[in-house]
């Protein structure tokens, strides 16, 4: 009978009961995908790139257990708030807390394990469509990535069955625990928070304090080291909580104090919001530290990959280098914008190639010069023949220019008439900079397979700037992979914990609202109302966490050295993210309308 | 004697339910006029139509068809926007669970009516401590209702009801949630009010007690007034028995 009622209190709200499920699903399943990436032997074996991000992915895995059982938290809270009415009535009635019990446990637990099976198989199909999706966008090959893997389907589910369960035994505890009026009339309750301004200034103060304390320590994780980040994960967690605590309520409190708080719903506004924000307090520094880790993993990742072409000049004089160009390669070549190409005849015998020195004095071979500190390339120089012999000839760029399956041939520069006498396999290598690496990436592309299918050079080698990127993409496209996913991965399950944080109040502003309606109160001046609290309730951890990003990208200072820059382009990738943050909030707003707004027409 | 009719209701019929379901006819062909100044009671058992009746007239509700005129403005006509000015701009409420924001202090939900106006604030204010010093409740404004006794919040309420000088004052049951003592010191309040500000007030109740200060009293059963008494000139002690009467017969 009790679990016939229980099961029509479901029927009654089964969109909100969808809702949950599907962020249950969705949260499940990014966790397999993730599992299935992080535990996968073979795959990681395989690939050089990944493997040196794996403590990125153990980094990661870290804080996506933390998050999600932060989210499986505030999804939890979510479904007591929508069951705790109908529990409560069910024991005035006189059902027996054993028997409520029984049915708050096997809800929960029969919710999550469902949503858990969902999330993996959906984990599954994603793992297959858009794992791949997301590498082949970012131009990666990745090997041995298989979407079924049992030890994540087991990690998966263990680690979600067992939280459910800890969820269901917490259920249990607050039901059974709680008297039946507080049920019955847990949403009525409104703590007004008390503002003590000398201790609350304190609190500013000390925030404030650990913040700088915690930014100090990612700008100076070269002087720290590892130290620094755990160090300022602490203080900052700390400093956005004390600051949230201390400065929130007091703005608010002024601003009810001011003629503006006066007009319209502004003081119905500061009035929600004053006690909301004081519960959600702690909510919210978490969300604004996830916020700031999500967008600060995408940022760093897409920053490496998306500044390369920025830094490509640097690796090399000559964007591509090839041998006895063909009418084919001719064609492509002429769609590419020069800024320099030189052609030089080798004679290859034994170990030796040999050059004509006539060539070098029509054409001289350019080189890079560096700034005085050898970091930042300034332009391309030229040397007497004289010179280049003695210095020039030894550098990488050059020798490159020569090579079989074992290395480079060893150069030597002779005078015309030498060199028409000199035997040996003859053949021409062509080398050419392009003015603009990222516009004719194409191009040299088709230019560098071509040559590559053509000649053979050590495995171990890269000759001219296009074969660098095309390694160094590998590379840190694995990080910006890793980056993109957590990133999307944090976003939307921090966002849906403020989605259930907030949706978890419905219930009683249900009742406000009745209540404005009633006194008059347009819909659209109430609908208004509603987005402005939530807005508010959403830019705070925002802003919060843009500011932690904007300081935390200093950590990465040492390791993208100039010309790149954590902070370059990052207003792409915040725009990206935000746009994401910003559907979340409609997401919120729209079943919240939905919820809360009354009807025209009825009692 | 020239007054205004401040409330006039024709053929008034509402039924529940649409027209492929269960159909409830909750209210038959109700006709009723409130002058200006007057204190009308509503009485009548469980589930005879009293709070339809009243949110036909407070527009919280549509009727099924029938007239009703408030304060000059023809409601049925009404629509979105204009129905939710109206509330806020003619109609005072008092309701019996009182309906106070619990995250607004007393004053500020007092001033709510006027802030949804974009009045000036210094008026606001003015206007807030007025009616604060009617009710005596000046020195409980900046409390919150959950520091606030059953018969101090069910002031506020009134108060808030009364700020923005409505035309006419509509409760149902407001003294249902209170004690003897705090219901007689509403009642007390409300006919001063209703004699001062020569305010129209509307009380929907089913106890003789509260019915015994209103000047005139409609009797309603099944969705039809059945019958209505006057109190005239008679004390209120003598109009209470003649409502026990009433009630009496009426109820056979
Ligand atoms: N939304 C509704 N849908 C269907 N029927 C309704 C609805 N609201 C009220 N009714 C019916 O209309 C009739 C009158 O209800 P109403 O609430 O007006 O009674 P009341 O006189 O206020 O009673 P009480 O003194 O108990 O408050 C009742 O029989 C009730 O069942
Ligand atoms: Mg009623």
């Amino acid at each position: 009978m009790l679990g016939k009622l229980a099961l029509a209190g479901i029927k009654n709200r089964r969109r909100d009961y969808l809702v949950l499920l599907a962020g249950l699903t969705m949260s499940a399943a990014i966790f397999y995908m993730f599992a299935n990436l992080a535990t996968n032997q073979a795959f990681i074996k395989a690939n050089a790139a990944i493997r040196s991000a794996n403590v990125i992915f153990g980094f990661g895995a870290v804080l996506l257990i933390i998050i999600t059982v932060v989210y499986l938290m505030y999804a939890n809270s979510f479904l007591l708030s929508m069951r705790q009415h109908d529990y409560g009535l069910f024991m005035m009635l006189g059902a027996t807390r054993k028997r409520v019990g029984q049915l708050v446990f096997l809800e929960t637990l029969i919710l999550g394990t469902v949503a858990t099976a969902i999330g993996i198989g959906l984990g599954l199909l994603m793992s297959k469509f858009l794992v791949g999706f997301l590498l082949n966008l970012l131009g990666l090959h990745l090997v041995h990535l298989t979407s079924f893997y049992v030890p994540a389907i087991l990690a998966t589910a263990v680690l979600y069955v067992g939280l459910f369960i800890l969820a269901s035994v917490f259920n249990l505890f607050r039901l059974t625990r709680t008297t039946v009026l507080k049920l019955l009339h847990s949403d009525s309750e409104a703590n007004q928070p008390q503002v003590k301004p000398g201790r609350q200034f304190i609190q500013a103060i000390l925030g404030i304090l650990s913040l700088a304390v915690g930014y100090w320590a990612l700008a100076n994780i070269k002087v720290l080291m590892m130290s620094a980040i755990p160090l300022a994960l602490v203080t900052i967690t700390i400093g956005t909580y004390l600051l949230f605590k201390a400065t929130i309520l007091m703005v608010i409190r002024q601003l009810r104090r001011t003629a503006w708080s006066k007009k319209h719903l502004n003081g119905f506004l500061l009035g929600q919001l004053n006690f909301r924000v004081y519960n959600y307090t702690r909510m919210l520094t978490i969300v604004s530290l996830l916020f700031a880790m999500a967008l600060g993993a995408i940022t760093v990742g897409s920053g490496y990959h998306r500044q390369l072409p920025r830094v490509v000049d640097h690796f090399s004089g000559y964007s591509v280098a090839l041998h006895n160009v063909s009418g084919k390669e001719e064609k492509l070549i002429d769609q590419l914008h020069i800024a320099h190409q030189a052609t030089y005849t080798q004679k290859r015998q034994g170990k030796v190639v040999a050059y004509n020195a006539a060539e070098f004095e029509r054409q001289p071979f350019e080189q890079q010069r560096f700034s005085k500190n050898g970091q930042k390339l300034i332009g391309y120089d030229t040397q007497s023949l004289k010179t280049f012999k003695k210095s020039g000839i030894k550098e990488m760029d050059f020798m490159a220019l020569a090579l079989n399956g074992a290395g480079p041939y060893a150069p030597q520069i002779l005078s015309a008439s030498q060199f028409k006498q000199q035997k040996g396999t003859k053949m021409t290598v062509t080398v050419i900079r392009v003015t603009n690496f990222t516009r004719d990436m194409a191009v040299l592309k088709k230019l560098n397979k071509i040559e590559t299918s053509r000649f053979v050079q050590p495995a171990y080698m890269t000759v001219g700037s296009y074969q660098s990127f095309e390694m160094m993409t590998g590379f840190f496209g694995g990080f910006e992979f890793i980056g993109y996913f957590l990133g999307i991965a944090f976003l939307a399950m921090l966002a849906s914990c403020l989605m259930f944080k907030i949706l978890s109040g419905a219930p009683g502003d249900k009742q406000r609202y009745r209540m404005l309606f009633k006194i008059g109160v347009r819909q659209s001046k109430m609908r208004q109302g509603i987005a402005k609290e939530i807005g508010i309730l959403f830019l705070i951890p925002g802003i919060m966490g843009v500011i932690d990003v904007l300081f935390g990208l200093q950590m990465f200072k040492p390791l993208m050295a100039s010309p790149m820059s954590p902070y370059l382009g990052i207003g792409s990738t915040f725009l990206i993210f935000i746009g994401l943050y910003v559907i979340y909030y409609f997401i919120t707003l729209a079943l919240y309308w939905r919820i809360v707004l009354p009807q025209a027409t009825n009692d | 004697m020239t007054t205004n009719t401040v409330v006039s209701v024709n053929g008034l019929e509402k039924t529940y339910g649409k027209a492929n379901e269960r159909q409830y006819r909750a209210l038959k062909d109700i006709n009723l006029t409130v002058e200006q100044g007057e204190f009308v009671g509503i009485m009548g058992a469980s589930g005879s139509g009293k709070t339809t009746l009243l949110n036909m007239l407070s527009t919280l509700d549509v009727p099924t068809s029938g007239d009703v005129v408030v304060n000059g403005h023809d409601v049925t006509q009404m629509r979105g926007n204009q129905l939710a000015d109206f509330r806020a701009q003619e109609v005072g409420f008092i309701f019996q669970d009182f309906n106070l924001l619990e995250s607004l202090t007393a004053e500020e939900n007092i001033g709510l009516p006027l802030a949804l106006q974009g009045t000036a604030s210094q008026v606001m204010d003015q206007a807030i401590h007025e009616v604060a010093a009617t009710l005596s409740i000046s020195d409980l404004l900046q409390k919150y209702p959950s520091e606030l006794s059953g018969g101090q919040k069910q002031r506020v309420a009134a108060a808030r009801a009364i700020v923005h000088h409505p035309a006419i004052l509509m409760g149902d049951e407001p003294t249902g949630a209170l004690d003897s003592t705090s219901a007689r010191e509403l009642l007390d309040l409300l006919t001063t009010i209703n004699r001062e500000q020569a305010m129209s007030v509307l009380l929907v109740t089913h106890d003789p007690f509260s019915a015994s200060f209103c000047q005139r009293i409609l009797f309603i059963k099944d969705g039809e007034i059945g019958s209505e008494l006057r109190r005239g000139d008679q004390d209120r002690r003598e109009f209470y028995q003649e409502i026990l009467n009433e009630l009496g017969t009426f109820n056979e």
